[in-house]
């Protein structure tokens, strides 16, 4: 279980996440919505640990982690998954190193077991035979595909996806949505979503909050959300 | 007044960084967290990439300076000492710090650039989330490779050199080859190559510092990437002109 309690955050004096309180329950889909700029980006480094808040705590089950130093973070970070907005794939590397990387940095398995293992998550995401390619050859959307095979080959506990339908047609993005909500539900894994694609939004996850101006202005499943009177949350939803 | 304490205050702030960036590589050399494999792939892309560029500059450097002792000790009838200003000029000073400096150019700037780009595309940040330090990744296999590779091109740069002066003394000037290779041997001694020699690896560590903490803390997208390589390419020239400076003297003085 992911708790947040009274994280606020600012940058230069702007303020972007204030007195933020949030828990995320095991094996759950929590998509943060919110428009562009309303830091659902930063949300998401904080609970990796990439950021430090200003105020405020994060616990992973009963582990404060921003009070976790680096060397402690990167441990924890081995059972996390973090899908980046536009992949952030090792240029310098292909397909089936990028996958490989977590496995030959954290695990002792074997080549033939690496490749075995890279091989069959290839085919779980639908890329069979593009192992030898590199990022540059890659679409945008394949280019998330990889990102998100090699966030989830380690078989991560929580997995983190900041925007994964940015820059993507309606078909790909559904794809991609579809394709973490059932990687998600396989590994059994935490899964917290930043998008601000509605319709996708809606079609996986157990609960949405939608960020405004740094704060939660909603939490709940995404009927409640639909059923909401809220002027800003029905303007959002559409 | 303002703007003078803002520069001052900014460049104390930077050298702190920078200082605390070279400690947490030396902390990590010195425990023995080097990737070998990646340093080897190091030494080849900024190593055996740079042996032509160095080869060829060397080569020329030596002509040159062969072609314009022969000129200037013509006057005074002592052409056959062109060997030993070519071998003193290019083993104490001038190969090793012509040697850096191009290392720096091909080598430094590709390392910032590497690095940058990584930057800027999130690559670094990735490292992190799957629990690998960047600075054990990425940086330290780059700077011990520079460690590795500059004080090996500089011989061949010396080498080359001396070669470049034996064609020009030889075909030029018209000193039997033999006599040219005899001088050259009897002018350099230990104490000259060892003299310069020591600068390298103080251009070394330059080289790599500047660059990797210039790549590491790249922002501003791909026109940062350029402004952070023109900088470190920049910073390195520099700081490897005053330290060359600072070094000899300090080199002369007890060393002779």
């Amino acid at each position: 279980m992911i708790r947040i309690l009274h994280l606020s955050k600012a940058f230069n004096g702007q303020v972007v996440l204030e007195d933020i309180s949030l828990e995320i329950q095991k094996g759950e889909i929590l998509v943060i919505l919110g428009e562009s700029g309303t830091g659902k980006s930063v949300l998401l480094k904080h609970m990796i640990g990439l950021l430090k808040p200003d105020q405020g705590e994060i616990y992973m089950d009963s582990q404060n982690i921003t009070r976790l130093s680096e060397k402690d973070l990167l441990k924890m970070r081995k059972n996390m998954g973090y899908l980046f907005q536009e992949g952030a794939l090792f240029d310098f590397m292909n397909v089936f190193e990028n996958i490989a990387f977590p496995l030959r940095e954290h695990t002792r398995l074997d080549r033939g077991m690496i490749r075995r293992k890279v091989l069959d998550i290839l085919k779980v995401i639908g890329l069979e035979g593009v192992e030898k390619k590199y990022p540059s050859e890659l679409s945008g959307g394949m280019k998330k595909r990889v990102a998100l095979a090699r966030a989830i080959i380690l078989d991560s506990k929580i997995l983190f996806c900041d925007e994964p339908t940015s820059g993507l047609d309606p078909i790909r993005s559904r794809d991609i949505s579809d394709l973490i909500r059932d990687v998600s539900r396989r590994l059994h894994c935490t899964t917290v979503v930043t998008s601000h694609d509605i319709q996708n939004s809606f079609r996986i996850a157990d609960r949405l909050a939608l960020l405004q101006k740094g704060r939660i202005v909603a939490l709940g499943a995404p009927q409640e959300l639909r059923n909401s009177t809220d002027l800003f949350i029905k303007e959002f939803i559409g | 007044m303002k703007i003078l304490v803002n520069f001052g205050a900014g460049c104390i702030l930077e050298s702190g960084n920078a200082l605390c960036f070279l400690a947490d590589i030396l902390g990590h050399i010195f425990k023995g967290r080097i990737r070998l494999a990646e340093v080897l792939k190091q030494v080849y892309e900024q190593g055996i990439q740079s042996v032509a560029i160095v080869a060829l500059t060397s080569l020329a450097s030596g002509a040159v300076l062969a072609l314009q002792g022969y000129a200037a000790m013509g006057r005074f009838g002592a052409k056959e000492y062109v060997a030993h200003l070519v071998a003193l000029s290019l083993v104490r000073e001038l190969g090793p710090v012509f040697t850096a400096l191009i290392f720096s150019g091909k080598a430094g700037a590709r390392i910032t650039a590497e690095l940058g780009t990584m930057n800027v595309n999130d690559q670094v940040l990735a490292t992190r989330t799957m629990g690998v330090d960047p600075v054990e990744y990425l940086v330290v296999p780059r700077m011990v490779a520079c460690f590795l590779a500059l004080p090996i091109l500089t011989i061949i740069s010396e080498i080359v050199g001396i070669a470049g002066g034996y064609c020009v003394g030889v075909w030029e000037a018209k000193i039997p080859g033999i006599f040219y290779l005899n001088q050259t041997i009897r002018a350099v001694q230990y104490v000259d190559f060892f003299s310069g020699f020591t600068k390298v690896f103080f251009f070394a560590v330059i080289i790599g510092w500047v660059s990797c903490y210039q790549g590491f803390f790249t922002k501003g997208g791909s026109l940062g990437v350029g402004r952070f390589t023109t900088k470190a390419v920049a910073y390195s020239y520099i700081f490897i002109i005053l330290s060359n400076a600072v070094l000899t003297k300090v080199i002369l003085t007890f060393w002779g």
